[in-house]
């Protein structure tokens, strides 16, 4: 306990110096302001905003990288209220009842109850980091790469549970993945793999040119086939403050809801995506009457919320502690980490305590600049929302060229996030869904090394995996967890939750 | 919500294929695959023991070949999604646009074709405009506008402000600046010089009928 004091103190030290305080309010707002733009989510905002921290010392990039995430979430879920367009698959559920509340002139205490909601399970959710943080490195040192290799593959059959329609078309999304992942010169041999002899292919496909183009530009092409309707809330925005009322109903979903998702964002394989979703259901369950869910119920919003704000948090945990990114946009945070000469994992809490620390301690002092930047700024988001598309698209094009541009000087990553932007479109119409493929993307480098370390170190004998006992669970949780999925009752249940 | 269920509409469909889009899908993940394995035909596999470069590829591949195949299959036995309305325009200005700017941003050769380096100056403003014309409700005053207020918002933010390495006009332009002029100086005065001209087409080209100022606040109370 009093190293957790010891520690907390220590990181607040760093985080409230004034010039990171600064960044921090800073990437809140440029990433609630990107992060508004209808079509954007978090991860083509950062991918765009990662230029933007390049001169920074690493604290402060990282601080201010944590800073523009949450106001990416954030901004998400000012869109899916007031205009009913979700950024990303989290914030599905906010539009359900959020978007029902902005309609019937509560548009205010949907989003306040958000702010509110999604700043208590940050605070929780930093405390959880603060104290599981120090524990879980001490697992990373009983870990080999045996264990690590089941622990990925874990990871990857999760979120194809988690993924949306059909398991197949998940199952061949991550292989699909994964593969990409290889695309480069082998680790130990330095032979090319599958790269047409290009020169700027050899060091792989760079991870933020495929996010880009999967959810940056794809989701541009996909937006432009749907002409648009854009239910921008005409009502009043109205209060902004929950009333007591408000507040009694919403406080027992907001405690459930970062509950939910604290313990959910911790799981390998994007375990926070189920967050909002599990919570949503539970709330529905519990209530009195359910009718009123879809209908502008404020538990409907402030659960989930709660839930989303808690898993995004905590699903640092395994990239501190494992090196492991359990999502696309912690990959992205890897990417910002290398950049600054940082690999992420378990030693850099015994090497550079005062960024792991000052970063955690910044998470919360994120949360909190969104409560105090957002509710004022509303009326800025609403003027921002009645852009037409026709106008913000070009405009989001744009910002994307030179995001990607700035990243590695390279033309040829523009060029390429327009061919990923034109292959996720096609995925997108064929009905596939492309997140899983970068989260096999992203564990896929990961994975095929210490696949063949757990080899090498077996000389060649698969049953390795199964004989040690980590292992062996890991890979058991992963096979039960997949015969659940498939079992047609729970399917249908699955399904249920998802179209819901 | 009352949302009808997906795929209700198409029992009154005949033919063997019941899931079009499966079908399609399946397609392009043997297309994939195929690839693959043509890809990494020449490379060592190696032994469990010593795996080689092309082992992990190589059985990815199947796995996603085989994956197609049941997709297929699936199509012929389960009722599933039609395939998707595509439409070419889109993705076709997005594309061009992405490519004029990459080719313009800085010299760039393919062959026989090369282009100097133009930077963001021009970069900017041909992507907006070609991107523009993505939607049919395309307005070129909107766009010009656009891109000519964006360009030096970005060309000082990313330039001037932060620093970042991203050539922003062409060094021809330099010349015709005064030789004591800073690049910083060039730079701010480009910008001042595009923004002066997107308010001088904003009011030139103003239509002159009743402006309906929107005085309701929208905003709300806050």
């Amino acid at each position: 306990m009093g190293d957790l004091l010891s520690n907390l103190s220590l990181g607040f030290s760093v985080a409230l110096s004034l010039q990171n305080i600064g960044l921090a309010f800073l990437g809140c707002l440029v990433g609630t302001l990107i992060g508004v733009l209808p079509g954007v989510g978090p991860i083509a905002t950062i991918a765009m905003l990662l230029p933007i921290t390049f001169g920074l010392d690493p604290t402060g990039a990282l601080i201010m990288l944590a800073g523009i995430y949450y106001g990416a979430q954030y901004g998400g879920s000012t869109t899916a209220i007031l205009v009913n367009i979700p950024g990303e698959a989290t914030s599905v559920v906010t539009a359900l009842d959020g978007h029902q509340m902005a309609r019937q002139g509560r548009a205010g205490v949907a989003l306040g109850i958000a702010a509110i909601g999604s700043f208590f399970a940050g605070t929780v959710a930093t405390l959880v980091i603060a104290s599981l943080g120090a524990p879980l490195t001490g697992l990373a040192l009983i870990f080999g790469p045996t264990e690590y290799f089941s622990l990925m593959v874990m990871g990857l059959v999760f979120a194809v549970v988690l993924a949306r329609g059909s398991i197949l078309k998940a199952i061949a999304m991550i292989l699909v993945g994964v593969l990409l992942s290889t695309v480069g010169l082998d680790l130990e041999t330095g032979e090319e793999r599958m790269t047409f002899g290009l020169p700027f292919l050899s060091d792989g496909i760079d991870f933020a040119v495929l996010a880009m183009g999967i959810f940056g530009i794809a989701e541009i092409m996909r937006n432009l086939d749907h002409t648009e309707h854009r239910d921008v809330v005409r009502q009043a925005i109205g209060r902004l403050l929950p009333n007591r009322q408000d507040f009694k109903q919403a406080y027992k979903p907001v405690l459930r809801g970062t509950f939910i998702g604290a313990m959910l964002g911790i799981l390998p394989g994007n375990g926070a995506v189920l967050g909002p979703f599990a919570s949503y259901t539970l709330e529905k369950k519990l209530a009195k009457d359910p009718r009123r869910f879809g209908r502008g119920a404020i538990e409907g919003v402030a659960g989930p919320e709660s839930a989303n704000n808690a898993g995004a948090q905590t699903s640092f945990i395994p990239l501190l502690t494992l090196g492991i990114p359990p999502n696309a946009v912690m990959a992205l945070m890897v990417g910002a980490m290398t950049i600054h000469g940082i690999i992420p994992g378990p030693q850099v809490m015994t090497k550079n305590p005062t960024l792991f620390w000052g970063m955690i301690a910044s998470m919360w002092i994120g949360n909190l600049m969104l409560l105090i930047i957002n509710l004022p700024l509303v009326g800025m988001w609403v003027r921002l929302l009645k852009v037409p598309y026709r106008m913000l698209f070009p405009a989001i094009l744009m910002f994307c060229c030179i995001g990607i541009y700035s990243i590695n000087s390279l033309p040829t990553d523009v060029m390429f996030i327009a061919l990923f932007g034109f292959v996720g479109y096609t995925l997108i119409k064929f009905g596939f869904e492309p997140a899983p493929m970068l989260l096999g993307f992203v564990l896929g480098k990961l994975m095929e090394e210490n696949l063949r370390r757990a080899l090498i170190i077996s000389r060649g004998q698969l049953s390795t995996f199964i004989d040690r006992p980590v292992s062996a669970s890991l890979l058991a949780v992963a096979a039960i967890l997949l015969v659940i999925a498939l079992l047609p009752s729970i399917r249908k249940g699955r399904d249920e939750v998802f179209t819901e | 919500m009352s949302t009808p269920r997906e795929g209700v509409g198409l029992s009154g469909r005949r033919g063997p294929v019941r899931a079009p889009q499966g079908i399609a899908g399946g397609i392009l993940l043997i297309a994939l695959a195929a690839l693959a394995l043509w890809l990494t035909r020449d490379l060592d596999q190696g032994t469990l023991n010593a795996m080689g470069p092309a082992m992990l590829p190589r059985w990815l591949a199947i796995g996603v070949g085989l994956s197609g195949l049941a997709l297929i299959a699936f199509a012929f036995i389960r009722d599933g999604e039609p395939l998707e309305r595509w439409s070419l325009r889109g993705p076709f200005f997005v594309i061009v646009a992405i490519l004029a700017f990459a080719v313009t941003i800085r010299p760039f050769s393919f062959g026989a074709l090369s282009l100097p380096g133009l930077g963001l100056v021009v970069a900017g403003p041909l992507a907006i405009l070609i991107g523009g014309y993505a939607t049919p409700e395309a307005r070129f005053r909107e766009l010009l506008i656009l891109s000519l207020s964006l360009t030096p918002f970005c060309m000082v933010l990313f330039g001037d402000l932060l620093n970042l390495p991203i050539p922003v006009f062409p060094q021809e332009l330099a010349g015709l600046f005064p030789a004591g002029w800073s690049q910083k100086a060039i730079l701010r005065a480009t910008a001042i010089v595009m923004a002066a001209a997107a308010i001088a087409v904003f009011f030139a080209t103003r239509k002159a009928r009743p402006t309906t100022i929107d005085v309701a606040d929208h905003s709300g109370r806050i």
